[in-house]
């Protein structure tokens, strides 16, 4: 992408007036999408994004320009802008880069380049007709692909000269349920750090099935109920609680700027001792999995929370370093358009050993919350609000009618001392995370799990 | 990018692969971020980019490609292009658009912008952490920030169009906190606009001191159905969310429930919205659209009538009108779809304290969370986290927090019963003056 000589020139550039630290980030992301609506191919569209970014830290002070004329003479001129909100004299110099080896974890078996466009479009076809023929109720479907190569150089003052390639396939299927005056939409949109072959080994009709029937449930659904209540979250996506509530929260960006109700916190016990959480790069092929991260660290296996007691932040170098903590391999961007910081991977609640069955049987009244929607949260507060996809009334112990249009709200700190039942059925689900620095794939996960009374908001 | 000469080079290969007609759609920019944080700078940013999408008619069907490098094989953008093209089996008929006659005059570049220097953006961002920080002791200013920005688009096609708009803008943004004990707030406040003379930092810090410290101590209370005045743009917002079923292709699709609407009254009568691309100052003010259709400003709710949808130039054939130049890209990476301009409701006749004045009790909403999860754009359906103000005989008397609103985006048209004089507009160009809704279904304690 750019030659050795050229990095090691712009680098040294970034560092001439003093600054202690700069790091080259260059991106070339081949990108592919096709999206079907009603069963007509409205789009299809590709391209490169490709560019560069140099980061120049000095103390707690940040500097970034970014550019996509990658010539030697305009990098140099960038570096040099960015070095001169620095004012001192060099402190040092890179001699040699030590490339980082053996890092690809995450094999691929068809490169999304090798594949003829009308074999992704048969393929998101069947799910079109799998889902137009669930129920006469069904009356739009929506179906989307999209592929994604970006190859990165990574290197730095340190000598750190990383390479990676990162492959990754998503598709999307929505089914809309309509009668007279409504409509409900049932979604599901999953990927891997893969290939097509993520497709070859995806059963687009159960997912089809699933959104259809979750969309015409909806439909015949009732307004949900408003008030405190208990609510059992299912698994795979019902995760999103951990991520956005808690997750958010023990990333380094919020910790150094003491913006987060963790803050100060390791060691101490934030959570019931049912919970166990886990932010895992390493998971092979995972949607969220990574290599390295964006700023060169091997992804790794972080155990956040155990049995309820804090035991780490997810770091970033910058932030891990106010705070004094060494990078956790968390440290993620959208593009070279965006500074990296702190972020997570695959986010999950560990198993635990409840039975699912038990878990409702022992519900006397409260909400059964199936799929979970999005959400957000305010760090500094902790309030979160989720939105619910696909809810059920429990009552005497058992899943009761549906339910539409509940909304969970609550404080992030307060939901996790208020989890008395963890199930054995750990899943992970995907979705995209936006925060500071972009738009990134994450997974989210949890077992089902029980919280005791949270303000359920609703219609009815 | 010498994107002239990459013009001819892609047009020439589109001739040459049996492209009937084609287009490049150019756009670059540059900008420059600085943030501060304890009276040091703590970001500091700037970059140049610039990309191009190619787009062209084969045997009918529209084929994109698009790219950030200049240096691209042309000849290899082109059949990627063709190859997109080829798995289309949408059956509308496609442009490329020979251009308008004239186009308007509009006002969104200002040279003392581009004068302006680093130290003076530093000096605009000091000032207003500075300011955050003397309002009040119980303030803690996470960020404060200006972000410039210029943008150049070129769009030229083998039909006979060429055009260009140059515009800049500069944004000051307020970040902070509010401690009182454990109680911790947090509220931003944010100012975007070319005209650099309007840029008052003093006023950006104390917005949004005051609506941190409006917030402490704020409780929940006991639901119902309530009277509510939503302010201005957290109503702005809300309406971001349900723009799309305003969009003639998501009706054409059936996703939206305006769908035989037209003529027939969706809102209250005191209820006008206006898609105004020409608004002087205007977030989303252009000359034109992404498909060179001229602009212009169009009423798409008169007095709770709808009175059209917004088209692009594919879906005003569909329904055999005209396109109302809505014709917009997201970027130069996505394919022309439909999208508002400054797309408002129209200012009413009563100030926000006649409004609250009137309410015996209520919540005066002035946040809502969630909207990207709890707002189904289809349904109209939305159920919300919100914050506010209790008003209880007419005044507002305690901060509320911890409660959710829930309700339905078209039936909460019908029932706007007072628009207020205070129209403002979101950073994504969306306006709303503050509005009172007869009732709305609030959940609490």
């Amino acid at each position: 992408m750019i030659n050795e000589k050229t990095v090691h020139d712009v680098l040294a550039a970034a560092v001439s007036t003093g600054a202690e630290f700069a790091e080259l980030f260059a991106e070339n992301n081949s990108k592919n999408n096709i999206s079907i609506t009603n069963g007509i191919v409205e789009r299809a569209n590709s391209g490169t994004d490709r560019g560069c970014g140099i980061r120049i830290i000095n103390k707690e002070r940040v500097i970034y320009v970014y550019t996509n004329n990658m010539t030697y003479d305009n990098l140099i001129k960038i570096a040099k802008e960015g070095a001169a909100a620095i004012k001192g004299e060099a402190q040092h110099s890179i001699t040699v880069f030590n490339r980082l080896e053996g890092i690809s974890a995450h094999p691929v078996v068809i490169m999304p380049n090798t594949v003829e466009k009308k074999r992704i479009v048969d393929f998101l076809m069947r799910g079109h007709s799998t889902a137009m023929a669930y129920d006469s109720l069904i009356t739009q479907t929506g179906l989307s692909y999209l592929d994604s190569v970006q190859d990165v150089l990574i290197a730095n003052t340190e000598g750190l000269w990383a390479e990676d390639k990162r492959v990754r396939t998503r598709i999307s299927v929505s089914a809309v349920a309509s009668n007279e005056n409504e409509k409900q939409t049932g979604y599901f949109g999953p990927g891997a750090l893969q290939g097509f072959e993520f497709c070859e080994n995806t059963n687009i009709e159960a997912i089809a099935n699933e959104a259809a029937r979750c969309a015409v449930t909806m439909l015949k659904a009732d307004n949900c109920p408003s008030g405190k209540m208990p609510v059992v979250m299912d698994n795979g996506f019902g995760g999103v609680i951990f991520h956005e509530a808690c997750g958010h929260g023990l990333e380094a960006a919020a910790i150094s700027k003491k913006a987060s109700v963790f803050t100060d916190k390791i060691g101490e016990k934030i959570a019931s001792e049912k919970v166990t959480a886990i932010d895992d790069g390493t998971i092979p092929n995972k949607w969220g999995s990574i290599n390295i991260d964006d700023e060169g660290t091997p992804g790794r296996k972080n155990v956040l929370i155990e049995k309820g007691v804090l035991k780490t932040y997810m770091t970033d170098r910058y932030n891990g370093s106010i705070i004094g903590m060494a990078p956790t391999g968390n440290s993620r961007r959208e593009s070279y358009k965006i500074i990296p910081v702190s972020r997570m991977t695959n986010t999950y609640i560990a198993a635990g050993t409840d039975k699912k069955e038990d878990i409702i049987a022992d519900t006397e009244y409260g909400l059964y919350a199936k799929y979970m929607g999005g959400g957000s949260v305010n760090p500094a507060s902790g309030d979160f609000n989720f939105a619910v996809s696909e809810a059920y009334i429990i009552r005497n112990g058992k899943i009761c009618e549906p339910v539409r249009g509940a909304t969970l709200i609550g404080k992030g700190s307060v939901v996790l001392k208020n989890i008395d039942r963890v199930s054995d059925n750990l899943a992970l689900a995907e979705g995209m995370c936006g925060a500071s620095s972009g738009s990134i794939p994450v997974c989210v996960g949890q077992p089902m799990l029980r919280v005791q009374n949270i303000t359920v908001g609703g219609r009815g | 990018m010498d994107i002239k000469a990459l013009k001819d080079r892609l047009f020439e290969s589109a001739k040459k692969e049996g492209f009937e007609s084609c287009e490049i759609y150019y756009q670059s920019g540059s900008s420059f971020t600085v943030s501060i944080y304890k009276g040091n700078i703590e970001k500091y940013q700037s970059s140049e980019n610039g990309g191009f999408c190619f787009r062209g008619l084969y045997k009918g069907n529209m084929g994109y490609y698009f790219s950030e490098a200049s240096d691209i094989d042309a000849d290899k953008a082109v059949k990627s292009a063709k190859e997109n093209a080829e798995v289309i089996t949408i059956k509308d008929k496609e442009f490329i658009y020979e251009g308008d006659k004239g186009y308007p005059k509009v006002n969104v570049y200002n040279a003392a912008l581009e004068d302006m220097t680093a130290e003076q953006k530093i000096q605009i961002a000091l000032n207003i952490e500075k300011y955050a920080k003397e309002y009040d002791s119980r303030i803690t200013v996470n960020k404060s920030m200006v972000a410039s920005g210029d943008s150049y688009v070129y769009i030229c096609n083998t039909e006979g169009l060429e055009v260009s708009e140059k515009g800049n803008h500069i944004l000051a943004y307020a970040e902070v906190m509010a401690k009182d004990g454990e109680d911790t707030r947090e509220k931003g406040e944010i100012w975007i606009g070319t005209d650099i003379d309007k840029l008052n930092t003093r006023e950006i810090a104390e917005r949004a001191c005051k609506k941190a410290l409006s917030a402490l101590g704020a409780k929940s209370i006991k639901g119902g159905a309530l009277r509510v005045a939503i302010e201005n743009e957290t109503f702005a917002d809300i309406m971001n969310c349900f723009v799309n079923s305003f969009i003639a292709e998501d009706v054409q699709k059936g996703f939206s429930l305006l769908k035989d609407k037209r003529g027939t009254q969706i809102a209250s009568d005191i209820v006008t919205i206006t898609d105004d691309p020409l608004m002087e100052g205007g977030y989303a003010t252009t000359a034109f659209d992404s498909e060179g259709v001229a602009s212009r400003k169009k009423t798409v709710v008169e007095k709770g009538i709808l009175k059209t949808y917004l088209y692009n130039l594919k879906s005003a054939n569909v329904d055999g009108v005209k396109s109302t130049g809505n014709g917009f890209k997201g970027s130069f990476r996505t394919a022309v779809s439909t999208l508002p301009t400054n797309f408002f409701i129209e200012k009413g006749d009563k100030t926000r304290e006649d409004a609250i004045s009137g309410i015996e009790y209520g919540v005066y909403i002035n946040d809502v969370m969630g909207l990207h999860s709890g707002a189904n754009s289809i349904s109209g359906d939305f159920s919300l986290a919100a914050e506010g103000l209790l008003i209880e005989n007419g005044k507002l008397t305690r901060p509320v927090d911890q409660i959710t609103i829930a309700g339905n985006f078209y039936e909460v048209l019908k029932n706007i019963d007072t628009v207020c004089t205070d129209l403002k507009f979101n950073s994504s160009a969306i306006g709303s003056p503050t509005v009172v809704i007869s009732s709305i279904e609030v959940s609490g304690e």
